[in-house]
């Protein structure tokens, strides 16, 4: 059977004027299956950001293949959203205008857009704020929009990079039950790009571990703890263990890079 | 206790009223009590006051405003319409940019109204000289600022509305015109304050009306309170036109707001 998500020997390179070229993808593979929710976790600047973005469609890939459900992504897709790390939302729209941007850019006709962007304020609980600008919101709050919007024009993928990386600790805690809650409910494929192991491990059914920049897969851990979870989870000694592989793997990949700076 | 406070409430107006009360008093006074007035060469706030009250409310003035006012609409509607969408452009698109940029550095460097004289030989005595000399100077403030606009936009922004599928005309119309409408409008501002020294300079060189011709005439046949009472005309007009565009900047832009209080 084809993966629902399959990136095959994926390469990427930036070649910046003036500056040394970058590989951030190197013979990368990844798969994930629909409904999954899959971490990529890895040191910073490894090129998790980037193998998102080819997902996206906002960046081409030099040479490999990249796949959903059997069709080669050559550009954005509405089956396709992305929650960005800086919220990314339009200053000068409305909580409500921005929640509807992708429904717009789609042609879906105004009272349609309305209607769907306060099931999804409600979703998110920002009844009462459909009308403010985003300066007067809080981070969390900010992001709350950003997932908003991704969902609103309901697509089978959702792409998250390092979206609560923003937010103060116990925002942070309150946004991944949120998301969790969501994900259970509404049934998406997530790829979500953390540098937090404990946030990788409470959410994901898988944890992709990357190698230090440029980008290639190093392993995979299974999570097996039971869902619906909870916060209660994470004090157990099952989901310390979790943590505690993940962070085996990743101390190489570190080690390396911190070697790879010193040079 | 209760002045004070009043006081500390509106002490900005208060403190600006009181500074430009005391300049024209000061002035008053000197030339009544301190040195002889030699109506040649100065002239005092008491007979300016009654000089803008002939020209003003006798309508001379309002005829030589609307007269100016003309040929300052012409040029800047032009400026408008031709600035901000170069500007754009520019901002955006880099081949664009390199054609332009030679052209509009050596404009912008140089003194523009050095050209009045051969622009009105070029176009005659009147409106369309006057209008041209207006564009001419206010359109560069519309490129630049539209172009700094454009350049200042938030490129995760572009990468978001690409991401939803948005094409080209999306991007200029959800992105880039948004972002750069604040620069435009201080750029209006400044293009407000460049337009009128174009309008004033054409009729000063050539013109049978309008406030600059008031003034040069006024000047030329020592009718200095005359004078000074079309400078001031003059002055408020243009206080009124730029503080008009610091209004509607705020009610256009009110993200801004925010963003500048952090």
């Amino acid at each position: 059977m084809v993966p629902y998500i399959q990136a095959k020997n994926l390469n990427l390179t930036f070649r910046p004027k003036n500056r040394d070229p970058v590989t951030a993808l190197l013979g990368l593979d990844l798969e994930a299956s629909q409904g999954e929710f899959l971490s990529l976790v890895g040191p910073s600047g490894c090129g998790k950001s980037t193998f998102l973005n080819v997902l996206l469609g906002l960046l081409k890939p030099d040479s490999g293949d990249i796949r959903l459900n059997g069709n080669r992504i050559t550009g954005p897709g509405q089956e396709r959203a992305m929650v960005f790390q800086e919220f990314g939302l339009l200053p000068w729209r409305t909580v409500q205008a921005n929640v509807e941007l992708g429904l717009e850019l789609k042609g879906v006709a105004a009272a349609t857009r309305r209607q769907r962007s306060a099931e999804l304020i409600t979703l998110v609980g920002l009844n009462g704020f459909e009308q403010h600008y985003p300066h007067e919101l809080s981070g969390g709050m900010k992001q709350r929009v950003g997932l908003a919007r991704a969902l609103a024009t309901d697509p089978d993928v959702l792409l998250m990079d390092e979206p609560f990386a923003a937010l103060d600790a116990q925002t942070r805690d309150l946004m991944q039950m949120e998301l969790l809650q969501i994900w259970d409910r509404a049934k998406k494929t997530v790829l979500f790009v953390t540098h937090s192991i404990e946030e990788a491990a409470y959410l994901s059914d898988r944890v992709v571990i990357m190698t230090a920049r440029p980008a290639r897969t190093k392993s995979t851990i299974k999570i097996n703890l039971p869902r619906p979870r909870d916060y209660e989870m994470r004090l157990s000694a099952e989901f310390n263990d979790i943590k505690a592989r993940i962070w085996e793997t990743l101390k190489e990949e570190l080690m390396t890079r911190s070697a790879g700076d010193g040079s | 206790m209760g002045a004070k406070r009043i006081y500390q409430e509106y002490q900005r107006p208060i403190l600006g009223l009181v500074s430009v009360a005391g300049l024209f008093l000061a002035w008053e006074l000197v030339l009544t009590y301190l040195v002889p007035l030699n109506p040649f060469f100065f002239t005092k706030p008491s007979l300016i006051a009654t000089a803008f009250q002939e020209q003003v409310l006798g309508g001379r003035l309002w005829h030589d405003l609307i007269i100016s006012s003309r040929a300052f609409l012409w040029g800047f509607s032009c400026a408008i319409a031709v600035g901000i969408p170069v500007g754009v452009l520019m901002g955006w698109r880099r081949r664009a940019e390199y054609t332009l940029d030679p052209f509009l550095t050596a404009l912008y460097a140089s003194p523009l109204v050095a050209l009045a004289p051969l622009i009105i030989v070029v176009f005659g005595v009147g409106l369309l000289a006057k209008s041209v000399l207006v564009f001419l100077l206010a359109v560069f403030p519309f490129i630049f600022n539209a172009f700094a606009g454009v350049r200042s936009t938030d490129r995760l922004l572009i990468n978001v509305v690409k991401s939803f599928g948005g094409k080209e005309k999306d991007l200029y119309f959800k992105v880039i015109l948004p972002s750069t409408l604040p620069y435009i409008v201080a750029g209006t501002r400044i293009a407000i304050g460049r337009g009128l020294v174009g309008i004033i300079v054409g009729e000063f060189v050539a013109a049978s009306e309008g406030i600059g011709f008031a003034i040069s005439r006024f000047g030329d046949t020592y009718q200095l309170p005359e004078m000074f009472a079309a400078i001031f005309f003059l002055m408020i007009t243009a206080i009124v036109l730029t503080e008009g565009m610091r209004k509607l900047e705020a009610a256009l832009a009110p993200w801004r707001v925010g963003q500048e209080a952090r």
